[in-house]
């Protein structure tokens, strides 16, 4: 059994529940397998800790940390008599923070601590693309969840430019860089790509200086190239998950 | 079972491909999925329906679409296709294909684009440095701003290498006449606190040295308190001082801040330095309103 499923269990992600009595009865049985199981515990307690935020505060966020500063100061300035708080838009990123921390950090993890995977043969069926070079199962899922949920909130911005839509998307931007550097760090180059060539456009329709024609236009063209990669992104993985 | 599939959805796409103009919105959308479930493919068998759709009359947006899916196909004609899609398609076409041989990041693909900047547009240009920055290729954005002699040309490249993260690249370009303004905003997004700090430590020059220390706040790190706390002290130009106060509070440094409160004997400087903490919202702003209240502190 290998750490892969180990870090899936700890989560208590991706797993079926068949897998996790499987995951359970094995840790039970299996002393040498328990004691890895435990020392993996205590390495992903660390990584849960607050302490990763420190990734979350890298090179390419705080250009944007520090427009937020900018922007709260600037708040301030026009509002001196008191701070506004955006509930909703607060919480909403309070959740993708603790997420992507606990996510980017998991990519970081696994990049450094995993031994490489053994090259698999495509096979004669080899698929439009070469397949996407993916150091781990959790990497793959992590990068998967991040699509899809990239894909919904692309449908659910608000189709009126305004504030909160440029805050949406800035969010969105941001989580996108934050994963675009775990693919870089996890050796998934092509991956890296991709989602850097999402942000432009991402930029695009954050600066709400288009028509709603062309930002329809260009919000449904990322939405396709979402999907392409997820369906990509599914093939691989399931194409490279193996039995427990 | 799977092949007998994708030659159906193959066989879909052309049957399609060949309808009349009129085309409702449901074989719009049934084209896209169709295109998308292309992906999975052969590559053999993906090349000439995408050629098909390329090739054909179908609209613009399903043809950008067929150009993300070929920029996806690892084979030698996909990316000719793509590079000549580049040099002579349909102007939005092109510059689809051009972002596309981003995406793609093939070194050789990489290559051509560089006659396409030379001879291209303004929007052939942006979208080549954009592709360049998709593919991580510093080397070729360092080339576009050496070589130029356009400050606005100049002016794209360095925002695009601040963007990488270029740090070596943007330090090369440092003695460019006339562009300190552009290169300090590069250094700042790419994070270079070194060559942020001997700007900003340089009083030759006050304008590009308050520049400097507003760049080293964006920029931030850990000594950067430490870095604004000299300069100020270091300084008697009221220019170079509001500058450090308001890097102070661009990095969140109340610290630093407090610090110089408390050093200061200058009422003047005191209410400056106490206004940058309440906008901070430090949390030490309160004990120091009350001293100050009390003590006249």
């Amino acid at each position: 059994m290998n750490d892969d499923i180990l870090t899936l269990y700890y989560y208590k992600d991706g797993l079926s529940e068949s897998e996790l009595l499987q995951v359970r009865s094995a840790l039970e049985k299996d002393a040498a397998l328990r004691a890895r199981y435990e020392q993996l515990c205590k390495d992903l307690a660390r990584l849960d800790a607050p302490d990763t935020v420190s990734v979350a505060a890298d090179v390419t966020a705080r250009w944007h940390d520090s427009i937020d500063r900018a922007a709260r100061i600037e708040q301030q300035r026009k509002q001196p008599a008191g701070r506004l708080l955006h509930v909703p838009s607060f919480a909403w990123g309070t959740v993708v923070a603790a997420a992507l921390v606990v996510g980017v950090g998991l990519g970081f993890y696994l990049s450094e601590q995993r031994e490489p995977e053994p090259a698999i043969d495509p096979g004669p069926m080899a698929n439009v693309t070469p397949e996407v070079h993916l150091p781990s199962v959790a990497f793959a899922r992590g990068m998967q969840v991040h699509l899809r949920e990239s894909r919904q909130e692309l449908a659910a911005l608000p189709p009126d430019a305004g504030e909160e839509r440029a805050m949406l998307i800035m969010h969105m931007i941001q989580q996108n860089r934050l994963f675009e550097r775990a693919a870089e760090q996890s050796d998934a180059g092509d991956l890296a790509r991709v989602l850097r060539a999402f942000e432009p456009i991402l930029m695009r329709l954050a600066a709400n200086d288009m028509t709603p024609e062309d930002a329809e236009a260009l919000q449904a063209q990322l939405a396709f190239e979402l999907n392409v990669m997820l369906t990509k992104l599914g093939k691989n993985a399931s194409e490279s998950t193996g039995p427990i | 079972m799977i092949d007998f599939r994708k030659l159906l959805l193959a066989a879909l796409l052309m049957s399609i491909g060949a309808q009349a103009p009129a085309q409702t919105d449901d074989a719009e959308r049934l084209k896209m999925s169709a295109l998308e479930a292309l992906i999975s493919a052969p590559p053999e068998r993906a090349l000439p329906i995408v050629r098909k759709v390329l090739s054909g009359d179908s609209s613009a947006k399903l043809k950008k679409r067929a150009l993300f899916v070929l920029g996806q196909i690892d084979l030698p004609e996909a990316r000719a296709q793509l590079i000549e899609t580049a040099r002579t398609g349909d102007k939005n076409l092109r510059l689809e294909a051009i972002r596309t041989i981003g995406i793609g990041g093939d070194p050789e693909a990489l290559a051509e684009l560089a006659e396409i900047y030379k001879t291209g547009d303004g929007d052939a240009r942006s979208a080549v440095l954009e592709a360049y920055l998709i593919a991580d290729d510093r080397n070729a954005v360092y080339q576009v701003a050496a070589n130029t002699q356009d400050p606005g040309e100049f002016e794209k490249a360095v925002e695009v290498l601040g963007a990488m993260g270029a740090t070596e690249e943007l330090r090369a370009l440092r003695d460019r006449p006339g562009m300190a303004e552009v290169l300090i905003d590069a250094y700042a997004i790419a994070g270079d606190v070194e060559t942020l700090t001997a700007m900003a430590s340089d009083g030759s020059d006050p304008g590009r040295q308050a520049q400097a220390i507003r760049g080293l706040a964006i920029a931030g790190g850990d000594g950067v308190g430490g870095v604004l706390v000299d300069i100020y002290r270091g300084t008697q130009s009221p220019n170079v001082k509001e500058a450090v106060r308001e890097a102070l509070l661009i990095a969140d440094e109340d610290e630093a801040v407090l610090e110089l409160f408390r050093a200061s004997t200058d009422a003047a400087e005191k209410r400056e330095l106490l206004q940058t903490l309440v906008i901070m919202d430090s949390d030490a702003v309160w004990d120091l309103i009350n001293a100050t209240l009390e003590n006249g502190q």
